[in-house]
């Protein structure tokens, strides 16, 4: 009984683990610290 | 300027109705071979919309022809508008209808026709970005294209294919060959939309924007993505695609050089991607009544001379567009 307990709690932690290197991996997600979006309007469109 | 609509779903429907509302417009001849969903979209719009066949006739003479079929058929439907002697505007969004149009260039040159290939939401919206910001710039470094959310039911299946498909990167001079799902990037769109996570996919931006900027060394395209649609992509789609798909959004950062200085311009739009696909392909082919909007051959909307006219005429039709200033 405790083999199976100690089996899904390994399972469940290689899980975790491999999902969060999945997540971490790829670039960006800096969020912008300063401005913003303004939209395109008179002499941007000239 | 005689025109016919092939495909009335989401897209095609929004570009008939914005064609029989312009006054240079004097038939909208709509074809889809769904019967009753032709008649209703018929009788909606009224004059001078009228019912056509359940598929293009090149017999029925038309100026122009504008095709916003489902994937597959954009090629051979180009093909009999071209014989006709009708020019050409495409929404096509898949890789293989993009590439395939591109490679009528010769035929419509010989024959003195334009086609007009990705007018869309994406491709379109952001081809017209990328040459806009291209024109703050003096050389041109790196182009990455992002988007979120779909238009109608054609739209969702070709955002399921697109993830399932692999993608191609274009760096240094080189093509890329790249897994699809995968390069997650958290992308910021244009408010409300925000920051979503986009992965690579077979998207069509990749092969209209290197030709347009010839010596760009990196473009590349990213689509967003749950993690459902991620694991899901691989089998058919688990659910029917929704009617409509809510708010979408692009982002289009063109990296390069003014004077000694390196530059980065962010553009980008949020709207409903059927109705801005609709506004674009309905713009771009009221702009080929002048003979000079475009050369004759098969082209993106990066390659227009000047996409400023485009994009006020897609302002006044409520089809926003947005400029990132900030860090």
């Amino acid at each position: 009984m405790l083999r199976a307990w100690q089996r899904a709690f390994v399972a469940c932690g290689l899980a975790g683990l491999i999902a969060g290197i999945l997540r971490l991996r790829g670039s960006g997600g800096t969020p912008p610290s300063r401005g913003g979006w303004r939209q395109l309007e008179g002499p941007d469109l000239r | 300027m005689r025109i016919a609509v092939v495909g009335v779903g989401a897209t095609g429907a929004r570009v008939a109705r914005q064609l029989v509302a312009a006054p240079e417009v004097t038939e909208v001849r709509l074809i889809d071979p769904d019967r009753d969903r032709l008649r209703s979209v018929a009788k909606s719009l009224g004059d001078p919309a009228v019912v056509g066949g359940p598929s293009y006739d090149p017999a029925v003479e038309v100026d122009l022809v504008v095709l916003a079929s489902p994937p597959g058929r954009h090629r051979l439907q180009a093909e009999l508008a071209l014989g006709a002697g009708a020019d050409v505007v495409s929404t096509a969004d898949s890789v293989e209808d993009v590439r395939a149009l591109l490679e009528l260039d010769e035929v419509a040159t010989e024959r003195g026709r334009r086609i007009v290939v990705g007018a869309g939401f994406s491709p379109g919206l952001t081809c017209l970005l990328a040459r806009h910001a291209a024109g703050t710039l003096d050389v041109i470094d790196e182009i990455h294209v992002a988007k979120t959310g779909t238009g109608g039911p054609t739209c969702a299946r070709q955002h399921h294919r697109a993830l399932a498909g692999g993608a191609v990167d274009y760096r240094e001079g080189a093509w890329v060959q790249r897994r699809g799902r995968t390069g997650r990037e958290l992308c910021w769109f244009p408010d409300p939309v925000g920051a979503v996570d986009c992965y690579r996919a077979s998207l069509p931006e990749v092969h209209l924007l290197v030709p347009a900027f010839p010596g760009v060394s990196r473009v590349t395209a990213r689509m967003s993505a749950t993690r459902r649609d991620r694991l899901t992509a691989l089998l058919p789609m688990m659910r029917r695609p929704h009617a409509e798909g809510g708010p979408g959004a692009l982002r289009v950062e063109v990296r390069g050089r003014r004077g000694k200085e390196r530059h980065v311009m962010l553009l980008g739009a949020m709207d409903h991607p059927a109705v801005a696909a609709g506004a674009v392909a309905a713009v771009v082919a009221i702009s080929l009544r002048d003979a000079d909007t475009f050369a004759p051959g098969a082209r993106g909307l990066a390659d227009l001379d000047d996409p400023v006219p485009v994009l006020r005429a897609l302002e006044r039709r409520g089809v926003s567009c947005a400029v990132f200033e900030g860090t």
